[in-house]
């Protein structure tokens, strides 16, 4: 047999594997509307219940009744649970609204699966798979009864579904479901009970494709999962998250592209090497650019989608005169304590930690340019960061360059970038541009940061603090004071943005692309006026954390910037509110305080507190179809309506929050 | 609009030119200057409590804390690190303190593997300890806030960051992991091996050890190696990666991965029916035996301190043994045993520093030493130049799986450890005590 036919042939398994998982995203969305990265979560869910069940230590089940109980029930009841507490109420919700809500889900799911009196936080060795693993040998070539499990489950998944949503009424009304709930509703069928089933089943994929795949790791982590999940999210993008033929063959396409690559690119090469790791999320990132179809798809639309009116945009939202008074005192006497806090209460380790949510607070003002004013999603916030921070660090070693000069450089440099990753956002948008700049974080972690030329020596590179006009900011008390009138000078220029012309366009353009046009702007200048803004400052406040951390390389990367972190960010700052600065800068706080003030102040473990903050930091984002203005904007608008009303001066003129997913006869 | 952003730049660009970078080390200001030669400290000396003036010194107790990450995404139970450090602790308190004094770990800190500078610098300001220990951590970002405090600091050496700084100590020695080292072409000539497999990740500590080991080969050129790929990480199918080496006539496969990756390929050798042995970088670990022993069966594995199956142990290693089964809920490890090692070479810089001990006495005490073995558990490291230095001889332990247990094959009773020459071109080789 051919060598080049032998190694595409061994790709078929793990392409089976990529498909399952491809499948069951395709069909979530099919059936959903929603494009469910928490996927992975939920597949870990069942693959983590599977182990625990099969554990000799634990229950000890034999094979059939743990696969009952984690695919057959556990993994449809989660469906049904995710369905009645969230997504019923987000069918109409505008798909970026359910995809941050699975973003938080995504989040939260491993966290509490892992906790203590749940799964258990520590890893698991990976159980043993649903066949036999010894080899069998078909035509020369060695395989398992578990990979022919795989294989026919994911040949039989597409047979099955095929048949479910061509010759079936069941398939027709998840469809139209998805289509249009209301007008399902109005042809007497009944689009909760329909909807219902349509997680179950996509749910019951998840948990099979988890215990599938489970025996494929040495070791079960929720990470692992969500690897596959992007790679697979390839071979969804590939069938346009619509067919699971093509998903299927996307699938495959890719695991036999993986194996001829490393069975004929030359071995221990470079290039070679970084192709390869670089393969799906390359893939997915071509797709999105190049795959005709993804923009016209998204087109689509509910034909009752007028029944639901938009909630009144944050513009609309007149604040009162003692509003403003109030706040901006409370802000003056808050930086008066703040200042005498730092000079003389924190001790040395509550400075590192508020310093380090100050420099965060900088660093989520840059979600605030992108996604609060322009209305892009962006997954790739902390791979800016990181460019920054890199750059700083290898400007300031190679060089000798002042390090304040080097961190203006890095911001330049990641703005270059970001810029640059805004051209796929003029083809782009929604959640396929969310994609793209998620394929792209994956890219930099995997490629970019491994490179000496972008990361430095094994060794971390020392980075000095600052000396500005003969003060020395190697002491921390006032390394903080300079932090903290740094993100005042970068809040204060995201405000003048916001308030000036190209912030008012940002604002339009976040509202109606078309609008914008009409009125003759480039709406493809201003994703990338947004884009370069935002991540010139996060480069800005990366190069801060590396003059903070005193050093930067790829231990510092792993400590603050992987794209996972980064996915927080952006989902904690939707959820405060990435329309506002105080909602970044709250974001930022509550990220490094929330946990330690858990730990060292309330006495929780140091495992229950980063389990609870991450599972709130997720359930956040459940708030947000409900409040898109975040969380601190709801509640501050909430006290302006409350006060007005005892002082019996209702605001005749501040329209009072519509809530988007409430029945229109619960409306006021 | 671009009025602002003029006064924007302008105020950017003032502050450029008025900006420099600051020189300060404060590891220079802390602490007490390194003194010089230290006398000898008689049995006496040990017993006497005369007042220290020194962060988590009491009259009646010396406190330490450590750090680990325990709440970690491997299965790795790093915080066995402290139960071995509190059998140390156990033993030396049983036997009645030091100058007067209990030893006590007061803090176990999380770091969850980010937050490992905060929590160095927590033990440091809150906990204000008189030294950090154990450090088991998988990232070490809280070296440099370490080094800076001047403060003795002992660890698991996973990381390069603990090269360098004077007052940064760990459980073997300086690693150099890009170096060239004789332990493998030595074990490829033991067992007739002539052409050799190295697979990696393609990630930078594991492309490092790659290069360490080709390097090792070309220095030293018992085998040819025939075959060398990097795969991503955490990549769960090597079927054409052992198909290559098949058709590449290997017969000896190297690997810079983790335990998951080894895992991983012995299965596939399995499944491709490829009856080779695997040196394992990272597999030292019973458990992993206990699940996945029949396809690691015939692998082999390094352990720099001596593996805890050694023939004919050391007395230090039996003093582990013996007290470490009494700590509530230890088990005999390779991370307990870190701990337990750290524990030591603190214990023996407070002797060498005498009654008045202070952390700067403790850390030139240690820096002092040319010969710590921890009573046979360590082969001989030379605190006067190993911080950034490797040492003239490569020594570890090397076990072969057999039958689900390590088992050491080469050490002699009473000489655990094979030594070989760094400098030497040909591979020179005693074993030692």
């Amino acid at each position: 047999m051919p060598d080049v036919v032998e190694y595409a042939i061994r790709g078929v398994p793990m392409g089976c594997v990529f498909a399952l998982v491809a499948i069951g995203i395709v069909l979530t969305y099919k059936t959903s509307g929603v494009l469910n990265l928490a996927f992975g979560a939920q597949a870990y869910v069942s693959a983590a219940l599977y182990y625990t069940l099969r554990d000799p230590d634990r229950f000890g089940w034999p094979m059939v009744p743990a696969v009952v109980v984690s695919v057959l029930i556990a993994a449809p009841a989660l469906g049904w649970f995710l369905d009645r507490a969230l997504y019923r109420h987000l069918r109409t919700a505008p798909p970026v609204a359910k995809l941050v809500v699975s973003l938080g889900l995504l989040v939260a799911i491993p966290q509490i699966v892992n906790l203590d009196f749940l799964l258990g936080s520590q890893a698991k060795l990976a159980p043993p798979g649903v066949a036999s693993e010894d080899p069998i040998y078909v035509a020369g070539i060695n395989t398992s009864a578990n990979e022919i499990v795989t294989v026919v489950v994911a040949v039989l998944s597409v047979l099955g579904l095929g048949l479910l949503f061509r010759r079936t009424n069941l398939g027709l009304q998840m469809r139209a479901v998805v289509e249009s709930p209301r007008m399902t509703q109005l042809a007497g069928v009944n689009a909760d009970r329909v909807g219902s089933f349509a997680w179950m089943l996509s749910s019951l994929f998840a948990g099979l494709a988890g215990v599938l795949v489970a025996p494929l790791f040495a070791q079960l982590t929720d990470l692992d999962f969500f690897g596959l999940l992007i790679a697979a999210l390839a071979a969804a993008v590939f069938a346009r998250l619509v067919s699971i033929p093509m998903a299927f063959a996307g699938g495959i396409a890719l695991g036999v592209g993986q194996a001829l690559a490393a069975g004929v690119l030359p071995a221990d090469n470079v290039l070679s090497t970084g192709f390869r790791s670089v393969l799906p999320f390359a893939v997915l990132f071509g797709l999105l650019l190049f795959w005709p179809g993804l923009r016209d798809h998204a087109g689509g639309g509910d034909p009752l989608a007028g029944v639901d009116p938009p909630p009144p945009s944050p513009g609309g939202f007149v604040r009162p005169r003692w509003m403003t008074v109030l706040n901006r005192s409370l802000a003056g006497a808050g930086l008066v304590v703040f200042v005498v806090a730092t000079l003389a209460v924190f001790d040395e380790f509550w400075l590192r930690v508020i310093t380090q949510g100050i420099i965060l607070s900088l660093i989520f003002l840059s979600v605030t340019v992108v996604v609060g004013l322009a209305g892009q999603i962006s997954l790739c916030q902390a791979a800016f960061a990181a460019v920054g921070a890199f750059a700083t660090a290898q400007l300031v070693d190679k060089t000798g360059m002042s390090v304040l000069v080097a961190m203006v450089v890095g911001a330049a440099v990641a703005a270059a970038l970001g810029a640059l990753i805004a051209l796929p956002a003029l083809r782009l948008s929604g959640i396929y541009l969310a994609l793209a700049t998620l394929a792209f974080a994956v890219m930099f972690e995997n490629v970019l940061v491994p490179l000496e030329a972008v990361s430095g020596p094994t060794r971390q590179l020392k980075v000095p603090r600052p000396l500005l006009a003969g003060i020395d900011f190697a002491n921390n008390r006032a390394f903080l004071l300079l932090c903290t009138a740094l993100l005042a000078l970068v809040a204060g220029i995201v405000l003048l943005i916001r308030n000036g012309t190209t912030g008012r366009a940002l604002t339009a353009m976040r509202s109606s692309e078309l609008g914008v046009a009409s009125l003759g702007l480039s709406t493809g200048r201003l994703k990338v006026i947004a884009f370069a803004v935002s991540a010139a400052i996060a480069g800005f406040g990366g190069g801060l954390m590396a003059t903070f951390e005193r050093q930067m390389g790829r231990q510092v990367y792993q400590a603050n910037f992987t794209f996972f972190v980064g996915l927080v960010w952006v989902v904690l700052v939707i959820t405060l509110g990435a329309r506002t600065v105080p909602g970044a800068v709250t974001g930022g706080l509550s990220f490094v305080l929330f946990r330690q003030i858990l730990e060292k102040v309330l006495g929780v473990s140091a495992t229950l507190a980063g389990s609870v903050s991450f599972i709130l930091f997720g359930l956040g984002a459940l708030t947000y179809a409900k409040h898109p203005e975040g969380i601190v904007e709801a509640q501050t608008q909430r006290f302006v309506r409350l006060v007005s009303r005892r002082r019996a001066h209702p605001p005749d003129d501040a329209p009072t929050a519509v809530d988007p997913v409430a029945p229109a006869e619960a409306r006021p | 609009m671009a009025k602002r952003w003029g006064i924007v730049v302008a105020v950017c660009a003032l502050a450029a030119g008025a900006c420099g970078n600051s020189t300060t080390d404060s590891s220079q200001a802390n602490g007490d200057e390194p003194v010089g030669t230290l006398g000898t400290v008689s049995a006496e000396d040990l017993t006497k409590n005369v007042p220290v003036d020194a962060p988590g010194v009491t009259d009646t107790a010396i406190k330490v804390g450590g750090v680990a990450s325990t709440t970690n995404v491997l299965e790795l139970q790093v915080d066995q690190a402290f139960k071995g450090a509190q059998a140390y602790f156990d033993m030396v308190n049983s036997r009645g303190g030091i100058y007067g004094r209990q030893l006590e770990l007061v803090a176990e800190r999380d770091d969850q593997m980010v937050n490992n500078a905060a929590e160095v610098q927590g033990l440091i300001s809150q906990d204000e300890v008189f030294a950090i220990l154990p450090v088991a951590t998988l990232l070490f970002g809280g070296a440099q806030t370490a080094a800076d405090a001047g403060i003795p600091t002992f660890g698991w050496n996973i990381n390069p960051e603990w090269g360098g700084p004077p007052n940064l100590f760990n459980e073997k020695g300086y690693i150099c992991i890009d170096c060239a080292t004789p332990a493998q072409p030595w074990l490829a000539q033991e067992i007739g091996a002539t052409k050799v497999g190295l697979l990696s990740y393609a990630v930078d500590q594991s492309a490092d050890c790659a290069e360490g080991v080709k390097k090792s080969f070309e220095k030293w050129p018992t085998a040819e190696l025939a075959y060398s790929d990097a795969v991503p990480y955490g990549a769960t199918d090597l079927s054409v990666q052992v198909s290559k080496m098949r058709e590449a006539g290997v017969d000896f496969v190297t690997t810079c991965m983790d335990a998951n990756g080894s895992v991983t390929l012995a299965k596939e050798l399995k499944a491709q029916q490829l009856d080779i042995p695997q040196y394992m970088q990272n597999a030292y670990d019973q458990r992993l035996l206990d699940e996945f022993g029949d396809v690691l069966e015939g692998g082999y594995v390094l352990t720099i301190p001596a593996s805890l199956e050694v023939p004919d142990p050391p007395e230090g290693l039996r003093n582990f043994k013996e007290w470490i089964a009494k700590v509530p809920g230890a088990e005999a490890n390779e991370l307990s045993l870190a701990g337990w090692l750290n524990a030591d070479l603190f214990y023996r810089g407070l002797v060498g520093a005498g009654p008045e001990f202070s952390q700067a006495k403790v850390i030139a005490a240690i820096n002092q030493m040319e010969d710590w073995n921890a009573d046979g558990i360590v082969p001989h490291v030379n605190w006067t130049f190993e911080h950034d230095e490797l040492r003239p001889e490569s020594c570890g332990v090397i076990s072969q799986v057999q039958d689900g247990a390590f088992v050491p094959i080469f050490a002699e009773p009473g000489k655990p450890f094979t030594c070989t020459s760094n400098t030497a071109d040909e591979l020179v080789t005693e074993h030692r005590g």
